[in-house]
């Protein structure tokens, strides 16, 4: 409704970590971060079988993380980065919350610690 | 329920129990120190079970609400809360970036005294959440932890070779 702008965006979010939690689908994403390939290519330096990178390759393709060539013989599979840096952005996020606060509440205990010296000191 | 995926994070802070308790809840500490690099404005803070911590963080022209359910509190020892990102009305909502994101999740925090300086672990698990919850939070911790492995590393080397 109101936010249904994002719909569609943030729904892929899910999809994008879903996908980019497979080791061979990391793989693929490095190997197409080279430039497009078709999938001969890329099950080449695997040991899986084209029907498998296909099937991989789908998934990268609902999640936004990939685009197909049109080309009916070759379907070159290209890489496309924008999901992917909001899924790493997302997570940077989530994890600095805490580890920043923490870092945060570090420093903070540094200086009560040094004003309670100096009441001591005083008193 | 055994196998819910669990955020932790455990650290050591060079600083007696009692100091670092203040720390955590004294709103007026609470606030300085709570949420990174942002202004964080305390709108309520009442420490006992059924109180609520409403709390917004400024960055630019954003803000960010969220709410605190207290359920438990051991002073010096534990703190049992509720949390959940709120609309400007305060009622629990979506995360408008991720609808899969757990609405509320149980957070746990502990101190115990460790030789004059204090251990505190807090830990985040989805309550009530739907499938879809759990899966979203359970690949976010999929993706933080080493669980993943090169994983994170091979996406920041994709990301780092494009913007090359």
């Amino acid at each position: 409704m109101e936010q249904s702008g994002y719909n569609t965006d943030s729904a892929s979010l899910d999809a994008v970590f879903s996908a980019l939690a497979d080791p061979t689908r990391r793989a693929i994403l490095l190997r197409l971060s080279d430039g497009e390939a078709s999938v001969n290519e890329i099950a080449e330096p695997f040991e899986i079988s084209q029907p498998a990178v296909s099937r991989h390759l789908k998934v990268l393709e609902r999640a936004g993380l990939i685009e197909r060539g049109i080309d009916e013989q070759r379907r070159p599979a290209r890489l496309k980065a924008e999901p992917m840096s909001a899924a790493v952005d997302w997570l940077n996020e989530f994890s600095e919350f805490w580890e920043t606060s923490f870092e945060q509440l570090d420093g903070l205990l540094t200086q009560l610690k040094q004003s309670e010296l100096k009441d001591t000191d005083n008193g | 329920m055994a196998d819910l995926p669990e955020y932790v994070i455990d650290r050591v802070f060079d600083a007696p129990l009692p100091l670092v308790w203040r720390a955590w809840t004294d709103p007026e500490l609470l606030s300085r120190w709570y949420g990174p690099g942002v202004e964080t404005i305390i709108h309520e803070y009442d420490l006992r079970p059924g109180g609520v911590w409403r709390n917004e963080m400024k960055w630019g022209e954003n803000s960010d609400l969220s709410k605190m359910a207290f359920v438990e509190v051991v002073p010096e020892k534990k703190i049992v809360w509720h949390h959940s990102s709120t609309d400007k009305d305060w009622n629990i909502a979506t995360n408008p970036m991720m609808p899969d994101w757990p609405k509320v999740l149980l957070t746990v925090v502990t101190f115990e005294e460790q030789a004059g300086k204090t251990r505190v672990r807090l830990t985040q698990t989805p309550m009530d959440a739907s499938d879809a919850e759990i899966a979203c939070f359970a690949n976010m911790m999929a993706g933080m932890d080493k669980g993943w492995g090169s994983g994170f590393a091979i996406i920041e080397e994709i990301l780092g070779e494009l913007q090359a």
